[in-house]
């Protein structure tokens, strides 16, 4: 799903974060890194502090693990694709 | 999904590690005792480790090597009879120094390890234990060729099995592509000419519906895990008809009477539809396609945000 938003489209919205930007503020409680593959890649290794939330369950359990759609949320994959 | 502050880290996991940024793991949970246990077991054994060895080989190189043991013997045999007097013996003449006495050797060495033993050349002295050595050798790595050819045969047959019940599936998805995009069709009509669809027409697109949901998600999971790769053709064609039933699905939701809330499942359904379906790009697929695939690709994709 999010892959395909790597293309810019209208019915998502999202912000180009820079990796610069993520490691001057990767202790800041007020962002929350969600990193969307498979918990097998997840568990190799992954930016400290970030969610698992593979693609699959994106539909599923997105609410329940990112309840407020306000908050500051950086979600990565792998690589550019 | 509603997300008003969402960022995206294009560059993910590679660009972190690449510019040294710190990586977090999780510790994989101690293994369970008796695995343990297992593999420690496995590698003791250094017998096993051989043949687990001579298994991985390829059946070539296995015959390659059992015949090169086999010539080596030999040469063994025939230089010790030279060299050191207690060589072999034919009849009741020792083997002589020469070609023909070479030639003698392997043929006793060939006899060996196929463990005949016709005893018409017998080995003297030190080079009985040799032999010994040589026939359960023999033995070892002649059952090895023996297990790698009956067990390529069967590859072969459950490659062959795959290929069939892959092609027989894709078949059964164009099938059904068709038959919903047939079933759209005439859905569509019922609704031009009524105005509304009545309860059992509703029941039907339901599981129309349903359907293709499940043939976009045979069709998304071949374009994203496969191991088996679709010829472009048969690619073409399915993404063809994916093309023409997503077009008649957003005709037919466009025309449908907005919030009439009739049937949440046919709203999940069209929702699964539009995210399967978003997921479909000529260039987020992570095979290399050829363009006009790509195109029916964009295509679906396009379609996609009109669903819902």
């Amino acid at each position: 799903m999010f892959q395909a938003e790597s293309k810019p489209d209208s019915y998502h919205a999202y912000r180009v974060i820079s990796r610069k930007e993520i490691l001057a503020r990767l202790q800041d409680p007020a962002l929350l890194l969600v990193n969307v593959m498979p918990s097998e890649t997840f568990e190799a290794g992954h930016i400290p502090r970030s969610i698992s939330l593979p693609v699959v369950e994106v539909d599923s359990k997105a609410r329940q693990f990112l309840p407020d759609s306000e908050r500051e949320i950086i979600i990565y994959c792998a690589g550019p694709t | 999904m509603g997300y008003t502050n969402l960022h995206y880290y294009i560059g993910g996991m590679a660009d972190w590690i690449e510019n040294g940024g710190p990586v977090e793991k999780v510790q994989p949970a101690a293994a369970p005792r008796s695995s343990q246990n297992i593999q420690s077991l496995v590698s003791r054994t250094s017998w096993t480790g051989f043949l687990d060895l001579l298994a991985g080989w390829s059946l070539e190189r296995l015959v390659g090597f059992w015949l090169g043991m086999i010539v080596v013997f030999g040469v063994v045999y025939w230089v010790a009879g030279i060299g050191m007097g207690w060589g072999l013996q034919a009849g009741n003449v020792a083997v002589k120094p020469n070609l023909e006495g070479l030639g003698t050797a392997i043929y006793f060495s060939f006899v060996t390890a196929l463990s005949i033993g016709y005893g018409d050349v017998i080995p003297l002295g030190a080079l009985r234990i040799l032999a010994v050595a040589e026939g359960i050798a023999g033995l070892l790595i002649f059952g090895c060729v023996i297990s790698k050819l009956v067990s390529r045969r069967q590859e072969e047959l459950t490659g062959e099995i795959h290929r069939t019940t892959f092609d027989d599936r894709l078949d059964r998805v164009r099938t059904n592509l068709h038959l919903v995009f047939s079933d759209f069709g005439a859905v569509q009509q019922l609704q031009v000419e009524q105005g509304s669809l009545p309860g059992q027409v509703l029941r039907r697109l339901e599981s129309t519906v349903r359907v293709f949901r499940g043939e976009l998600q045979t069709v998304h999971d071949l374009l994203y895990r496969s191991q088996v790769v679709p010829d472009e053709e048969a690619l073409e064609s399915l993404l063809a008809n994916l093309v023409i039933c997503l077009q008649s699905l957003v005709e037919l939701s466009g025309s449908r009477p907005k919030n009439n809330g009739e049937s949440a499942a046919l709203d999940n359904g069209l929702r699964a539809i539009g995210n399967l379906a978003r997921d479909i790009c000529g260039e987020c697929v992570p095979r290399n396609y050829a363009p006009a695939l790509k195109e029916s690709m964009d295509q679906i994709h396009e379609l996609a945000g009109k669903i819902g």
